[in-house]
């Protein structure tokens, strides 16, 4: 339906987006993970056709979009990281201000305006200034603005950023529910792992700019299938037992973490023994071991060596 | 456009405070100042020094005191000296028997018509004296007196447009500066709105619907417009049919606002695209716009500046030329022909202006 080849851009001479090529199939739900400044937001300005890209093509059912915009906007609603909303205005002020300029027809906008406050759950306050809000709660004005026109494929640029909880897996239920009920193609960006995990069908793994992995969960979780990641609890911790554990046979990485160690090994080695022997030497009591079933956060430790949020 | 001009309205019902107070504010500034400037007389000290000082003070305060919107006070030597020198006053006058002496600190244009005014009766007298040789100069002045009263011919004195020369209306000036100038403020903060949508996202989201660019800019535009135009129109209002000021020909006024808003409005463009963020723009404009009347000479009697770098920077804003029009037409009942000059280069300002503003926000990235 939607695809990128070999999207690059520049900004000053400093590649932002490095040659990318993403697709999304009707229908499916794509998360584009990566850490702040990963290129993350520059693709899907190309590919909502707000940015021209330096070199490559995004192309919608085959025909490109660089030179003829028109054709993705219709059916492309964005969901901007910041609060696109006139605060002085209440949600239905503004939800009848996006539709107006959308041309959805006058008589079915209202009906529109009722739908998409039920499906962000802010019916009861359409009546309030946007000011008012919390966050979270401008953040789902903010998602209902982006649907007035039934769009078909949605883009959402870190849409549960600094907000509570509770407003978060509201947020999240209502995307499912986008994609699941009413079978809304999603492109999901976030440096939120647990987020991508929980609503996306396949994963973009984005990093300086380029996309370093890619394909479902299970997939880039089959990275670390030859790894296991077991995660230490220690009395204390100390740079000389990091150093002896990294010195081990099968052992790949070593990571402090705030009660121990995290550590990547070759799957089936043991090395329990030798890091009981080598934290008594240094006078270190292992309080807890535990083998973890490696998730996408450690797929991501595994490619670039750092966490999402460094 | 039609969406985008909405909106911003429904913020400003929403809000309406701030166009109420620069409607006011204009309307009070202009009675305050303007009517000060009608009713004010100047003041100037005059003293003598020597045994028949009294004598010559009460002779020249007499012949000085002829004078309209003068008023010569004899007052202490060495307190006159001393306002002058505290800057109480911009000018005394030290009288002689036939002689004088201006004590000031100032070059102001006003001292100036002072000194030529005092000039003129010295010099009237002096010529009364020398006419008069062995008779009494005061006889001599009566016969003089009766003489102008009934004189040979008399010339009179007509403008251009062939009607009498009528001394300019500083209050009308003021009127006319102060309604210009509010508007400025109004029309840059509602122009501004479109940095505030590009920051906030909006103006991407506007980008990615079904409106054109075309109307998005004149959404903002056009809104900018009426409401400046609203606002001048509200306080021209009041004052030509509440306050029984005569503005002339309300409906060319009301042109010569419509084009100055449009010219104000391109202006306040071109700094949106100069500057980045609505703050920025804010900071700025606040800062340069309340300067625009001061270069302009909005505040003074016209001639009072006459540099010609000062004059060329008060040429590149519409202000000067705005109230140049609406004195023309308001005091001199000028016609479309001699606004001509003003209104073409408000309109000049407001395409050029216009062109580079749009040419800047669009070059812009993000």
């Amino acid at each position: 339906m939607l695809e990128t080849i070999n999207l690059s851009k520049n900004f000053k001479g400093k590649k932002a987006v490095d040659e990318v090529d993403i697709y999304l199939d009707e229908g499916e739900s794509v998360g584009l993970l990566g850490p702040n400044g990963a290129g993350k937001s520059t693709t899907i300005s190309i590919i909502s056709s707000l940015l021209k890209p330096s070199s490559g093509d995004v192309k919608l059912d085959g025909k490109s979009i660089i030179k003829n915009p028109a054709e993705i906007r219709k059916i492309l609603g964005v969901v901007p990281q910041e609060i696109a909303l006139y605060e002085e205005l209440t949600a239905y002020e503004n939800l009848k201000f996006f539709g107006e300029i959308y041309k959805v027809k006058k008589n079915i906008l209202e009906e529109r305006i009722r739908d998409v406050l039920e499906i962000v759950g802010l019916k009861e306050r359409q009546k309030d200034l946007v000011k008012t809000f919390s966050g979270g709660m401008k953040r789902r004005v903010n998602i209902a603005a982006a649907l007035l026109h039934h769009p078909k494929i949605l883009i959402l640029d870190e849409p549960t950023v600094g907000i509570d909880p509770q407003s978060r897996n509201h947020i999240l239920e209502t995307v499912r529910k986008l994609n699941e009920e009413q079978e809304t193609t999603i492109l999901y960006t976030s440096h939120y792992m647990e987020e991508v995990e929980q609503l996306c069908n396949r994963v973009y793994i984005m990093d300086h700019g380029k996309v370093i992995a890619s394909g479902s969960k299970s997939e880039l979780l089959s990275i670390l299938s030859s790894e296991d990641t077991i995660q230490v609890q220690l009395s204390e911790t100390s740079d000389q037992l990091i150093e002896k554990i990294k010195s081990f046979d099968h052992v790949r990485q070593v990571d402090e973490t705030d009660e121990g160690i995290r550590i990547i090994s070759k799957k089936g080695s043991n090395i329990l023994s030798g890091l009981v022997l080598a934290a008594e030497k240094e006078g270190i009591q292992v309080t807890h071991y535990q083998m973890e079933t490696p998730s996408l956060e450690d797929v991501f430790l595994h490619l670039t060596g750092k966490t999402l949020r460094d | 456009m039609f969406p985008v001009f909405k909106a911003q309205l429904r913020k400003d019902i929403r809000k309406p405070l701030t166009v109420i107070l620069f409607i006011v504010a204009s309307i009070v500034a202009s009675l305050i100042f303007g009517g000060s400037t009608e009713q004010e007389e100047t003041t100037v000290a005059i003293f003598s020094s020597g045994s028949d000082a009294k004598e010559i003070e009460e002779k020249w305060e007499g012949l000085l005191n002829d004078i309209e919107s003068v008023n010569f006070v004899i007052t202490d030597e060495e307190k006159a000296r001393e306002d002058v020198v505290e800057g109480r006053r911009d000018v005394a006058i030290h009288v002689m028997e036939n002689d004088y002496r201006l004590v000031t600190s100032s070059h102001m244009p006003q001292v100036q018509m002072i000194e030529q005014q005092v000039h003129e009766v010295f010099t009237k007298e002096a010529q009364l004296t020398a006419a008069a040789g062995n008779q009494s100069t005061e006889q001599f002045r009566d016969e003089m007196e009766d003489y102008m009263n009934n004189p040979p011919f008399q010339v009179q004195t007509l403008s251009l447009q062939n009607e009498n020369l009528l001394k300019h209306d500083m209050g009308l000036q003021l009127l006319f500066g102060f309604t210009l100038f509010a508007a400025m403020f109004i029309i840059g903060f509602k122009v501004n709105g479109i940095t505030a949508d590009k920051v906030s996202g909006i103006w991407d989201r506007m980008i990615l619907s079904s409106v054109s660019k075309t109307s998005m800019y004149s959404g903002h535009l056009i809104y900018s417009f009426c409401i400046g135009f609203f606002q001048m129109f509200i306080v021209l209002l009041v004052f030509q049919y509440l306050i029984g000021y005569d503005l002339g020909n309300f409906s060319m006024i009301l042109s010569i606002a419509a084009v100055y808003t449009l010219s104000m409005v391109s202006l306040a463009m071109l700094l949106t695209g100069i500057l980045r963020t609505p703050e920025q723009f804010n900071m700025v404009f606040s800062s340069v716009i309340p300067m625009i009347p001061i270069v302009s000479g909005i505040y003074m009697p016209p001639g009072t500046i006459s540099n010609s770098i000062l004059l060329f920077i008060a040429d590149l804003f519409p202000l000067t030329h705005g109230v140049e029009a609406m004195i023309e037409v308001a005091l001199y009942d000028a016609s479309w022909n001699d606004i001509a000059l003003p209104i073409a280069l408000m309109l000049l300002i407001g395409v050029v202006c216009m062109g580079v503003g749009v040419n800047m926000v669009e070059r812009r990235k993000g």
